[in-house]
């Protein structure tokens, strides 16, 4: 644990919270009362799913985003504008596609103010440190996901950083070139003479996370709070298939799943953060297709399966996958004791259910939700049992104050459709009332 | 090694086996350079000439090329000034938020204006401003017809710079692009492609109105240059069939030559600023830009500019202090500009209010039935060439061997003036006794067809090949076909072609109800021809109101009928 008199962090923010306002006019909570820190030398995860605010918090480090109330401090002064020595890689790799490789990293150097001949030196250097040379005169679109990702960290270190950002860096490169460039920005790290000293990554991937950080910040959505800080000591270089690096692995996904699944108890775990309020009833991301998929995979292993294995297995996200399994259990479709997903005894009269069977559970289920009975009945009083989508909006609104409630309209529509609910025009923005719900 | 011996040799030799091995292709060059200096000289010339209102067209063939090559220079002058007026004005509108608010529904009425409206203002201001010399005709020339080419770049310019991509702003904003900076390497190449086509189109556009621009009467004032529009006037003037001819067939010429020496190696140039990173489909060539890739004259002279400027001294930037000093004049810089365009634009009101207030009831209400009569022919034009357009267009969105053999041979077509085959039309429907009410119908259609062709093609090329598989192996064919999947496909670009057809039309109103035939003038009613009678006769105070009628028709309409319709087509048959 950091020693308060030390020198303090090259980067922190303190008791940060942030609202975006959307174009709607409606306020999204996007972070609450976060604090992170970086200091000289570590690398830095930020781990959660998406929609936990990860990025904003590394746009709000990096002095792009000013937060609606808390601090950020450089060195333990307060920051205004651009944060100094950060270098952002950015997720979609955020390439000029009309200048060559040579030409993107010149860019920044001359954007920089430093003197052509200064600037040949640090492209040749950075373009060598990411193993780019033959590509110099390459536009970006003639380049694999992979290589552009090269560029985008040629670009960061050309300016020799004192801290490297990286915005989900490897989520759009195939998992073999990922590996790969893991290992050389570690290498780079690693040589602690020069810069960039210290590391910040924004991940979804907890096998990631553990094998690269030192210090893993773990977030949790709507809006992003700090879950719980876990400091990371294993020795490196870390062999991903290490029982050490596999009992982190696991302990974490237990963490995640204990606060997004929340009725199990409280989990033995490091300095477990204050425990949120339970949140209201929330309609969780996943689609229909999603959630009956997620039934048939667990019918098919005799009513449960380990959630992680499921995640592994199927391919998912591991927070794609949560949201699916919190779908279905709002619909008492599947419990979750400890780390399974169990069938319910309806979950599995769904899975044997036929077409017919199985949307009029569905509808059953549907109904014994406030957001839906609700506007089932709004729609029972109005004239010609229409109503516009603004109502339903509203609706959403007043019940999950911090949400996006385009998506959520979204979700909730494609659910009454597949009980046979309710009806959407999506040209007349009318909602009505479909046979099923009589 | 060869690179170290060359290297060895230094530079003192280098430049004399450039030399040795200069091509026809440097050949070439050097005769286009000469071509432009000669042209640009002349133009120069006549410009500072002793002020000669009427200037003598020679209706020798002989003398054709040099006016061609004057009227391409007022063309290009033209281009280059509304190319200056749209990265001003574009970059002003999308960067000061309280600008925009003036600066593009200011826009939208500008574009609406017929061209010219704004031609008396202009020659007797410009006159007035040169006296004793050509400048102020010339000028008011070239800037008529930039009105006629401006606008729809500067909306291209203003959409590209306010679509940039936000990952891009933030990549500026993260590694501490300057503004210029921010210009030059990310919104000006976003905007690249957008200009570019619509600098083609606004070329076209701007010949439109090339005969009106280099000859015409304003009151009991003839004023005349000397080029290709002139040379056509006169002819048709005089009945001239021979002089008449020949001035298509050097349009034409102009209009390849330009389309094969300008737009296509711009077009293929522009290539390179494409967003999107796949390869996309068949790559566009240029024989022209492939020779003067080949140049090596060019390529030396490429060189030699890149050493000079690497050679400048660059002071490096020192770093930027954390608070920038400079704040308190980029602040009141926009509050400024602003002020001072608020004025001009309630100045403009005052003046027309007043102008306004001369005119007689009686004449407002001639004034707005002579609108409903142009309407009526506006929509009867746009209808007519939906009617053989559309079908036309979908013929050769489909082929992809008619698309590639007809879409040049088309563009050039599209580009030509139709005013100057109006002499041989009116002459074949006054055969056919149609007079000119119906007959401008036909005129206004020859100018604006094309823009309902293109969209159609553009349409009929983007229908998901799946979907056309899809209808073949279901066996949906015929009226079905159409009705399924062509026309919902197509639909928004129909749109977009009836937009812009209809736009068209208007201003075509008022060289189409009011023609110039053998000496003698053809008119009916129409409010295109109260504007071109109030112009001649310079009755200002009946020409202003025409104007704002027909302004105030085009943007009402605009937003009446024909937003609607395409946020509906764009809501409804959008992929």
């Amino acid at each position: 644990m950091a020693d308060p008199t030390a020198a303090p962090p090259l980067y922190a923010l303190e008791k940060v919270s942030h609202t975006f306002v959307l174009p709607s006019g409606q306020r999204l909570e996007v972070l609450r009362d976060v604090s992170v820190e970086i200091r000289e030398g570590e690398v830095v995860a930020l781990l959660g799913p998406s929609g936990c605010g990860k990025s904003t918090i590394l746009r709000i480090l990096a002095g792009l985003i000013q937060p609606s109330s808390g601090a950020v401090r450089v060195r333990g002064a307060p920051l205004t504008g651009l944060a100094p020595g950060v270098a952002i890689v950015f997720q979609g790799f955020a390439l000029f596609p009309w200048m060559t490789v040579v030409e993107n990293v010149r860019a920044v150097l001359q954007a920089a103010g430093l003197p052509e001949a200064e600037a040949a030196a640090r492209i040749a250097e950075a373009v060598r440190m990411v193993s780019l040379t033959g590509f110099e005169e390459a536009y970006p679109r003639e380049l694999s996901g992979g290589m552009k990702q090269r560029v985008g960290m040629a670009r960061a270190l050309s300016l020799r950083p004192e801290a490297l950002f990286m915005d989900e860096p490897f989520s759009q490169v195939d998992a073999l070139t990922a590996e790969a460039l893991r290992a050389e920005i570690l290498d780079i790290w690693a040589a602690h003479t020069r810069n960039p000293t210290s590391l910040l990554l924004v991940s979804h991937d907890i096998k990631e996370v553990v094998t690269m950080a030192d210090r893993i910040v773990v977030l949790s959505a709507n809006p992003g709070r700090v879950r719980t800080v876990l400091e990371n000591t294993l020795p490196r270089p870390r062999d991903a298939r290490s029982p050490e690096v596999l009992a982190l692995v696991d302990r974490l996904h237990d963490l995640i799943t204990g606060h997004e699944l929340p009725d199990l108890p409280d989990l033995p775990g490091p300095a477990a953060a204050p425990a949120a309020p339970p949140p209201p009833e929330i309609l969780p991301a996943a689609n229909v297709a999603e959630i009956i998929g997620l039934i048939e995979w667990l019918d098919a292993r005799g009513g449960q399966d380990d959630v992680f294995r499921v995640a592994a297995e199927s391919g998912r996200e591991f927070g794609h996958l949560l949201q699916a399994v919190k779908a279905a259990e709002l619909l008492d479709l599947v419990d979750t004791p400890k780390r399974l997903a169990v069938l319910t005894a309806e979950g599995r009269a769904f899975a044997a259910a036929g077409p017919e069977g199985r949307q009029r559970l569905w509808r059953e289920k549907l109904l014994g939700l406030k957001l839906f009975a609700d506007v089932r009945d709004a729609l029972r009083e109005a004239p010609g049992h229409r109503l516009p989508r603004d109502f339903v909006l509203e609706t959403i609104v007043l019940r999950m104050p911090s949400e996006d409630y385009h998506r959520v309209f979204d979700v909730w529509i494609g659910w009454a459709r597949y009980g046979d609910l309710f009806a959407y025009d999506g040209i007349s923005g009318a909602v009505s009332l479909q046979d099923g719900a009589g | 090694m060869k690179v170290t011996v060359r290297r060895a040799y230094g530079e003192a030799t280098a430049f004399l086996r450039h030399t040795r091995r200069l091509g026809w292709a440097d050949l070439a060059v050097v005769a286009a350079l000469g071509g432009v200096i000669f042209a640009a000289s002349r133009l120069a010339h006549g410009a500072v000439l002793p002020m000669r209102p009427a200037v003598a067209i020679d209706l020798s063939v002989a003398a054709l090329p040099g006016y061609t090559i004057l009227s391409l220079m007022r063309g290009l002058a033209a281009l280059g000034l509304s190319l200056l007026f749209t990265l001003v004005y574009g970059y002003w509108a999308a960067r000061d938020a309280l600008a925009e608010r003036v600066l593009v529904p200011l826009l939208d009425v500008l574009q609406s204006v017929p061209v010219l409206g704004f031609m008396p203002g202009l020659v007797l201001s410009l006159v007035a401003l040169f006296p004793g010399s050509n400048v102020g005709i010339e000028l008011s020339a070239i800037v008529m017809i930039f009105t006629g080419q401006a606008w729809n770049m500067t909306f291209s310019f203003y959409r590209s710079v306010r679509s940039v991509p936000p990952v891009q702003l933030e990549v500026a904003a993260h590694y501490r692009f300057g503004w210029w900076q921010r210009f030059t390497w990310v919104e000006l190449p976003a905007s690249v492609i957008g200009l570019t086509w619509n600098a083609m189109m606004s070329m076209a556009g701007g010949w439109f109105f090339l005969m009106v621009s280099e000859a015409f009467v304003l009151g009991d004032r003839d004023f005349r240059l000397p080029g290709l529009g002139a040379y056509m006037s006169v002819a048709v003037a005089a009945g001239d069939g021979r002089a008449m001819l020949a001035a298509v067939v050097a349009m034409v010429v102009m209009i390849v030559a330009l389309d094969q020496l300008l737009w296509r190696p711009v077009v293929v140039w522009s290539q390179k600023f494409r967003q999107d990173e796949g390869q996309g489909g068949e790559a566009a060539r240029s024989w022209f830009l492939d020779l003067l890739r080949r140049s090596r004259m060019l390529r030396l002279l490429r060189t030699w500019l890149r050493r000079a400027r690497r050679r400048a001294p660059r002071p490096p930037r020192p770093p930027a202090p954390a608070r920038p000093r400079i704040g308190r004049v980029s602040r009141l810089l926009p509050v400024a500009l602003f002020g001072g365009l608020l004025a001009l634009l309630g100045l403009g009101a005052l003046e027309l209010v007043h102008l306004l207030r001369e005119v007689a009831w009686s004449v407002w209400a001639t004034t707005l039935a002579a609108a409903g009569a142009t309407l009526a022919r506006v929509l009867a034009a746009v209808a007519l060439g939906t009617l053989w357009a559309l079908p036309a267009g979908l013929a050769i969105g489909l082929s992809p061997r008619l698309s590639r053999l007809l879409q040049p041979v088309v563009q050039v077509v599209a580009s030509f003036p139709a005013p100057m085959l109006f002499p041989a039309v009116v002459a074949v429907l006054a055969q056919l006794g149609v007079g000119l009410s119906g007959g401008s119908v036909v005129l206004m259609l020859l100018g604006t067809q094309w823009y309902i062709l293109f969209n159609v093609v553009a349409g009929a090329m983007a229908v998901p090949s799946d979907l056309r598989e899809a209808a073949a192996s279901y066996k949906i064919t015929g009226w079905r076909r159409f009705k399924l999947l062509l026309l919902p496909s197509v639909l928004p670009y129909l749109i977009t072609g009836w937009v812009t057809a209809a736009g068209g039309a208007w201003n075509a109103s008022i060289v189409s109800e009011y023609v110039a035939y053998r000496g003698q003038v053809l008119t009916t009613f129409g409010l295109g021809a109260r504007i071109g009678m109030a112009a001649e006769a310079a009755d200002f105070p009946v020409l202003a109101a025409s104007v704002v009628v027909m302004s105030a028709a085009v943007v009402l309409f605009n937003r009446l009928v024909w937003r609607p319709l395409n946020d509906y087509a764009e809501r409804r048959f959008a992929p």
